[in-house]
């Protein structure tokens, strides 16, 4: 989550540096509720004049390209919406917590699919939304399921 | 001593016959009883593909046994029955309790606040429904 922030916030650098102290500390208490981020983030764009509000975001959608290619393979969830006014992400929600799971079950590797790249990786939070307390639970069944051939280290053979 | 619950899965050579397996479980579910432990569950899940490669094998035969142990050196005894056991090619044991323990107590809170929210009055339709009582908590002490 710090990561993206950053990313974006960095085309805008060499003419504000000011925002991004202010930023950073901020990200790090939000961290475990990605929700009021595309809220802060939107006032600084707006404020700032139009001619280079269009750049940054002109960069910043470059560099977005590729993570959400991987969001389509995974989830669908990021669907990235950009207005007049400047950019902001739908509000991601914790698939657990809607299903009011306490426990993810290793045994069941189809559930757990869903939740790794082509190549194997655990899918980030940040593409999927899941709260950092079901992260972890997820992790963790992944890396068990992993251990008894139930699911891939790397990918397809 | 506390009892701790476990999963035990073990993985066969696909080529096995259901007989070796049979009596392979059989001489694992003497030793738990032996060692005042219990079977709660003893699943097979047959003969699926493997994510990957295990010793040459893209199958496996999947056996699940779910225990009761009280005695610390069970589980002990029966890894090392499994890894000396030719027929099986991987197995894997999870300390569930403590998972378990979690998840009951996240149930419990969450059947707490469920029982908690309708006498709160309207809660559950926002800021609005939320509002309501209390206004009406301080017409009543006026």
């Amino acid at each position: 989550m710090a990561d993206e922030t950053q990313k974006e916030t960095h085309p805008e650098q060499p003419r504000s540096p000011e925002p991004r102290p202010q930023d950073q500390p901020r990200a790090a208490e939000a961290a475990p509720a990605p929700a009021p981020r595309p809220a802060e983030s939107r006032p600084p764009e707006g404020g700032r004049p139009p001619r280079e509000g269009r750049g940054g975001e002109g960069r910043g959608g470059e560099g977005r390209g590729p993570r959400e290619g991987g969001a389509g393979a995974g989830g669908a969830r990021e669907g990235g919406k950009r207005g007049r006014r400047g950019f902001y992400r739908k509000k991601k929600v914790c698939r657990f917590c809607v299903d009011r799971v306490d426990y993810i079950d290793y045994k069941k590797p189809e559930q757990l699919m869903t939740f790794i790249q082509e190549r194997g990786k655990i899918m980030p939070r940040r593409i999927t939304g899941t709260c950092s307390r079901h992260q972890r639970w997820l992790a963790e069944a992944i890396k068990r399921a992993r251990n008894i051939a139930l699911m891939p280290f790397g990918g397809a053979r | 001593m506390d009892e701790r619950l476990y999963d035990m899965i073990f993985i066969c050579r696909p080529a096995t016959p259901e007989e070796e397996i049979d009596k392979l479980l059989a001489t694992l579910e003497h030793t738990v009883e032996e060692r005042a432990g219990k079977v709660e569950k003893k699943e097979k899940w047959g003969a699926r593909k493997m994510a990957y490669r295990v010793h040459r094998h893209r199958e496996g035969y999947y056996v699940l046994l779910v225990l009761r142990a009280t005695q610390g050196d069970m589980v002990h005894e029966l890894e090392r029955r499994l890894k000396v056991s030719d027929i099986v090619i991987k197995y894997m044991t999870v300390r569930l309790d403590e998972d378990m323990k979690r998840q009951k107590r996240l149930a419990q809170r969450r059947e707490k606040k469920a029982s908690r929210r309708p006498r709160a009055g309207g809660r559950t339709h926002g800021h609005g429904g939320g509002e309501q009582p209390a206004a009406a908590a301080a017409q009543a002490q006026q």
